[in-house]
C-alpha cells in the first residue's frame, strides 16, 4: 500500500493540533503565542484534506508537482513564524534591559540609605 | 544663579587598573558628582571606584554600553541634575577638560558639547583604520543631517537636562555615539564640539578589535540609514 502525501500531512496536522492545545491547557504556551501555530495547523489540514484545492493552485502556479505547494506553504509560514519570534525577543531584551536598569538604580539607592542611617 | 548640579557619568566594564585614577582625577575639580555604571565587570571595578569616592551603580549583568550609559542618564535624571558629563573608564578623556566642555554647553546654549579630537590639531594620534573611519562617520553625518561634526565617535560629552530626559526614555542599544548624533538632530537638540586632549588609553584594552571595527562601520550605517528613515518620532 502506498501511503500518499497527503494522508501523512492530514494525520501530521492533526497531531500538530493537539499537541498546540494541550500545550496552552498545560499553561506551557501561551495563547497569544498559539495562535500563529494554530492557524498554520488548521491550513495545513485543510489544504491537504482537499488535495483538488492544492492541485488548482499548483496549476496556476506552474508548479509541476502538487505537494510540494504544501512545502511552499511550510516554509513561508515558517519564515514568517521566525520573524515574528524575533521581534518578540526583541521587545523582551527591551524590557529586560530596563528591569536591569531600574534593579541596579534601586540597589544604589538603598545602600545609599543603609549608609546614610 | 543656583549652583548647576553637575554628574560625570562613567560607564566601565573591567576596568579597575584605570578608573581609579579617573575618579580621582575627575573629583579634584570641585562640586562635581561622579557616578560609575559597573556595566557587569568579572573585576574590582565597582570596588575600586567605590574606594575613590565615586557612587557605584552595579548592572546585574552586562547591558553593553547603550544599556550603561542610559542607567546613568535614568540616576542623573532621578537626582536632579542639570548637566550630565559622559567621560571613559580607561583614561583616554582628560578629566581637566570636563569644566571646559561644560563652559561651553553653558555660554553656547548648545544641548550637547563633544569634546573632540580633531576640532584643532591635539597631540592625540590614530591609526589611518581608525581616521578612515571617522572620516567616514562625518560625512554620513553630515548628509544625513547637514551638521559638521568631526569626531563623531568621541565618548567625551556634556548635556543639559533636556537631553538627560530625552536619553532616560530613549537611548541606542549598541554603538550609541553617532546614532546619537542623528536622533538629536532629529528631535531639534542642538550639537556642538569643543577641541579637548585626549590620551592614549591607560589601561585594560579596547573593546574594538579589527574584525569588530569593520561590523561596527556596517552596523552603525545601517542604523543610521533607518533612523533618518524614521519620520521625525524616535521613541
Amino acid at each position: 500500500m502506498i501511503i500518499s502525501v497527503y494522508s501523512i500531512a492530514i494525520a501530521f496536522s492533526l497531531i500538530f493540533l493537539a499537541v498546540i492545545v494541550e500545550l496552552v491547557r498545560k499553561n506551557r504556551l501561551q495563547e497569544r503565542y498559539s495562535l500563529l501555530w494554530l492557524f498554520f495547523g488548521l491550513t495545513l489540514l485543510i489544504l491537504s484534506s482537499t488535495p483538488l484545492f492544492i492541485e488548482k493552485i499548483a496549476v496556476l502556479l506552474d508548479v509541476k508537482y502538487a505537494p510540494s505547494v504544501l512545502f511552499l506553504f511550510g516554509m513561508v509560514f515558517l519564515i514568517i513564524y521566525s520573524l515574528n519570534i524575533t521581534v518578540i525577543f526583541s521587545k523582551q531584551a527591551q524590557k529586560i534591559t530596563r528591569l536591569n536598569q531600574e534593579i541596579a538604580l534601586l540597589k544604589e539607592k538603598l545602600n545609599q540609605e543603609k549608609s546614610e542611617q | 544663579m543656583e549652583k548647576q548640579k553637575v554628574l560625570v557619568i562613567i560607564p566601565a566594564y573591567n576596568e579597575e587598573k584605570s578608573i581609579g585614577a579617573v575618579i580621582s582625577a575627575i573629583k579634584e575639580q570641585n562640586g562635581i558628582d561622579v557616578v560609575v555604571i559597573n556595566d557587569g565587570s568579572k573585576d574590582c571595578t565597582g570596588k575600586v571606584a567605590a574606594n575613590h569616592g565615586a557612587r557605584v551603580i552595579s548592572l546585574p549583568f552586562n547591558l553593553g554600553i547603550g544599556g550603561a550609559m542610559q542607567t546613568g542618564y535614568m540616576f542623573a535624571r532621578d537626582n536632579n541634575y542639570d548637566v550630565a558629563v559622559q567621560v571613559d573608564a580607561d583614561g583616554q578623556h582628560n578629566p581637566l577638560y570636563v569644566s571646559r566642555i561644560i563652559e561651553k554647553l553653558n555660554e553656547t546654549g548648545c544641548d550637547m558639547v563633544i569634546g573632540s579630537r580633531y576640532v584643532e590639531e591635539t597631540s592625540y594620534k590614530s591609526s589611518a583604520a581608525r581616521r578612515v573611519g571617522m572620516v567616514f562617520f562625518s560625512w554620513l553625518v553630515f548628509v544625513l543631517t547637514g551638521l559638521r561634526v568631526k569626531d563623531t565617535t568621541s565618548g567625551f560629552r556634556a548635556v543639559n537636562r533636556r537631553v538627560i530626559e530625552y536619553f532616560s526614555e530613549s537611548y541606542p542599544v549598541d554603538y550609541p555615539e553617532v546614532d546619537v548624533l542623528v536622533r538629536l538632530h532629529k528631535k531639534g537638540f542642538k550639537v556642538c564640539e569643543e577641541p579637548v586632549e585626549m590620551h592614549e588609553r591607560q589601561g585594560g584594552k579596547s573593546s574594538i578589535t579589527p574584525l569588530k571595527s569593520i561590523y561596527y562601520m556596517v552596523k552603525v550605517s545601517i542604523a543610521l540609514l533607518i533612523n533618518s528613515l524614521r519620520s521625525g518620532e524616535i521613541s
